[in-house]
């Protein structure tokens, strides 16, 4: 080293500077090895929890492929495994195709606030449904679903909505029914069609089974779109996959890969364990002819469309025609008040009352079993796993939400001895409503539970660049982009904000002509809600 | 490969069963008609050739009547067609078809053993085998009905009734005339054995029907 230091300095500062690198790099790569192990280790965590959804897929493939094809199979006019075939690959084109498009909408699954959670939610439905198929019973998915989502409300304290429980009731007793109102209907008129068309006994088993591969086919696409939500959806924002490109051919979207798997997964549940519950559904009840099997599936195809459809009321309502009620319908329910409504029509001599008797209880206990199982379940996982399986709802009746309340009609005056009283949890703070209004009605609860909601929200400029602009107008758009920066408590704040920027985000009035509209916007404000909601800003590990 | 035409059509092999199914039909009604009309032919005592020339058309229609229900057998379960009436369709071919055999039997018979019947018989034994006769051909209408008009399978099957009752009264007419009369014993038991072989013709035609009818309650729909 000279003496002028220089060198020195220099060689000190190298050194300095080296083992700055040094430690710099090395930060960098522990950092690295840290966010690398993170990001490893959530994607193990997301796909041990893609494994429930799996798991749901193949139990719903197992239990619903027997609505679209049960009574085809049974009745021998198509093959198990020719049946098996068209409904995964029609199921499969459902789930990509429309389902993708449906994405936003989420399934019920969606409701729930942590991964972990809505992964044991999921994995009590799968299993429930796995119970009820080992028993070759036809259950409904989505009521197994509820009854899972009902379990970690009660488990998180957050309030069940009477509603979902009233239609699982409704849709025991009305779509049986309504079903075999309908089977037997169609039955008839198609027997006396049948009789006066002499159409030969060849010619008119081609004609049936023609026309059960195209309603299973038609069935399964919708099976395929329309479950696929519950099924994948939750797993929407935390999947590991990424856009895939061939060429300039096609592109498959994350989300349509990600579907994809879950419709292979119904698939694999179609070809392993379905032709089970097919029989009962096509067999068990009631041996059926190749033309009552048609008429079966047609029959709860008609009902779930006529029943369930906002897009028919709308028609009928713009047509200046009555609508038809809509009411909560199950396929699975629907199938079986057809082979009852053509059992009955008759005589009812070959039904088999004890076969039909296990079915409804399998009804009635399937939502039960899912929530007693997802509540245990997510105990275990929260106190042995250590896993975050909710997040905590957090209500406040500040001055925003009383004035807000005050708007649409509610007397607020009543409501001051909780004002500014943030209260954790859905159940507390109804508890804590109901102590100084016990006389609340379930419209005014729903309303003041929905406006005092904590959900904060940041408009985020990175956010908004995520937007998907095939899903929101660009003026849409242009309204989110006006609010950039700024920050909410509340959902129907930025509503208020967003329906004052632009007209396209304003509900209509409602009635049932603009039904669809503001249905379509609800989904469009879930999905801006979910993108803009700062995630953890009140999540606590119980 | 089997690339025909008729397979790639949409029910075109549908169309072909149900074309066999209607020739079988075809072959049994023909089978019979010419069974009576050789009868005649025998009762009115013409040469030796022209029956024999019957025996010959009734044994190439139940050959191919034969050829036919194999056929439409091997069709109907290789291409898994009508699963629930299958059995049915299958069990109501063999039979009908078996009433052609039985109808070719009885002929063979008549001319091998060449049967003395003398005038006071012939209308009665005339009559007996035009009726048994009837009785087939009601057999093969309502048989057609079952696939094409289900609902008019019972008024066929009422004539079948009607035609085997028919035939049991000539049947018991005939005997006792012919044991009543002066003929070798011999000759009645020959002339007997002819008559029931033709009344068991019209039986037989009956228990076709009889299934026939519950084929039918079981097809309703």
């Amino acid at each position: 080293m000279s003496a002028t230091g220089w060198p020195s300095t220099q060689s000190n500062v190298l050194f300095e500077h080296e083992l700055g690198s040094c430690v710099t790099l090395s930060r960098v790569r522990d950092k690295t090895f840290d966010k690398l192990r993170e990001t490893i280790a959530m994607e193990i965590t997301v796909l041990i929890f893609l494994t429930s959804g799996l798991f749901l897929g193949w139990s719903l493939g197992a239990n619903d492929a027997a609505n679209v094809f049960g009574t085809a199979v049974a009745s021998r006019m198509i093959q198990f495994t020719t049946a098996a075939i068209i409904c995964t690959v029609c199921l499969i084109l459902g789930a990509v195709i429309s389902g993708a498009g449906a994405a936003h909408g989420l399934g019920a699954l969606g409701k729930l606030n942590a991964l972990p959670g809505a992964f044991m939610a999921a994995f009590s439905a799968a299993l429930t449904v796995y119970w009820m198929t080992k028993a070759g019973l036809p259950v409904s998915t989505t009521q197994a679903i509820v009854g899972a989502i009902i379990g970690w409300n009660l488990f998180s304290g957050s309030i069940t909505d009477t509603t979902a429980l009233t239609k699982i009731f409704a849709t025991w007793v009305a779509c049986p029914i309504l079903g075999a109102i309908f089977g037997a209907l169609i039955y008839k008129a198609v027997v006396l069609i049948l009789n006066r068309s002499r159409i030969h006994l060849l010619r008119l088993d081609g004609y049936t089974r023609l026309g059960l591969i195209i309603a299973g086919a038609f069935g399964s696409y919708s099976l395929g779109a329309n479950n696929i939500g519950n099924v994948m959806g939750v797993f929407i924002s935390s999947h590991p996959f990424s856009d895939f490109s061939i060429g300039d051919l096609f592109t498959i979207s994350a989300i349509q890969q990600l579907f994809l798997l879950g419709a292979i997964a119904i698939g694999v549940g179609v070809f392993t364990y379905s032709k089970r519950v097919m029989m009962t559904v096509g067999d068990g009840i009631l041996p059926l002819t190749p033309v009552g099997a048609w008429v079966v599936v047609i029959a709860h195809s008609i009902v779930l469309f006529l029943f369930s459809s906002i897009e028919l009321e709308h028609f009928l309502v713009s047509s200046g025609l009555p609508t038809i009620p809509l009411i909560p319908v199950s396929s699975s329910q629907a199938v079986v008040g057809a082979v009852i409504g053509i059992g009955l029509l008759k005589g009812g001599k070959g039904i088999k009352w004890r076969v039909l008797g296990n079915i409804a209880s399998g009804w009635i206990t399937t939502p039960i079993i899912a929530s007693v199982v997802c509540f245990v379940m997510l105990f275990i996982l929260q106190n042995v796993f250590n896993q975050v399986v909710y997040h905590e709802v957090r209500y406040v009746l500040s001055g925003p939400v009383l004035e807000q309340l005050e708007k649409s009609g509610i007397a607020v005056a009543e409501l001051e001895p909780v004002r500014d009283r943030e209260i954790v949890g859905g159940t507390h703070f109804r508890d804590a409503i109901l102590e100084i209004k016990p006389k609340l009605t379930g419209e005014l609860e729903e309303k003041i539970l929905d406006a005092a909601e904590i959900y904060r929200l940041r408009v985020d400029p990175g956010k908004i660049k995520e937007i998907e602009a095939g899903y929101l107008s660009d003026e849409q758009i242009r309204g989110v982009q006006a609010l950039s920066g700024l920050t909410y408590d509340h959902t129907w704040q930025l509503y208020d904000a967003l329906s004052g920027s632009s007209m396209e985000w304003k509900k209509r009035e409602k009635n049932k002509l603009n039904k669809p509209f503001n249905k379509h916007l609800d989904e469009q404000l879930k999905y801006v809600y979910e993108l803009l909601h700062l995630e953890n800003s009140g999540a606590i590990n119980q | 490969m089997n690339l025909k035409v008729e397979n790639l059509a949409l029910f075109g092999k549908t169309k072909k069963i149900e074309i066999m199914i209607d020739s079988l039909m075809d072959c049994i009604s023909n089978g019979a008609m010419k069974f009576e009309s050789g009868f005649d032919i025998y009762l009115n005592g013409a040469e030796e050739g022209r029956c024999d020339d019957s025996v010959h058309q009734i044994r190439d229609l139940e050959v191919e009547g034969n050829r036919l229900r194999r056929e439409i057998e091997g069709h109907l379960y290789t291409d898994m067609l009508i699963p629930d009436s299958r059995g049915d369709v299958l069990s109501l071919l063999e039979d009908t078809n078996y009433l052609l055999g039985l109808a070719e039997d009885i002929f063979l018979a008549i001319t091998v053993e060449k049967p003395a019947i003398g005038d006071t018989f012939k209308g009665d034994f005339k009559l007996l085998a035009s009726t048994a006769v009837k009785s087939v051909e009601s057999t093969v209408l309502a048989s057609r009905a079952f696939f094409r008009n289900i609902t008019a399978v019972r008024d066929h099957l009422g004539k079948v009734s009607f035609h085997e009752e028919e035939c049991d009264q000539i049947a018991t007419r005939l005997k006792r005339n012919i044991f009543a009369s002066d003929l070798k014993l011999e000759n009645k038991l020959h002339l007997r054995y002819f008559v029931d072989k033709l009344d068991r013709l019209a039986d037989e035609a009956e228990d076709v029907g009889d299934w026939l009818a519950i084929y039918t309650i079981k097809r309703s729909l």
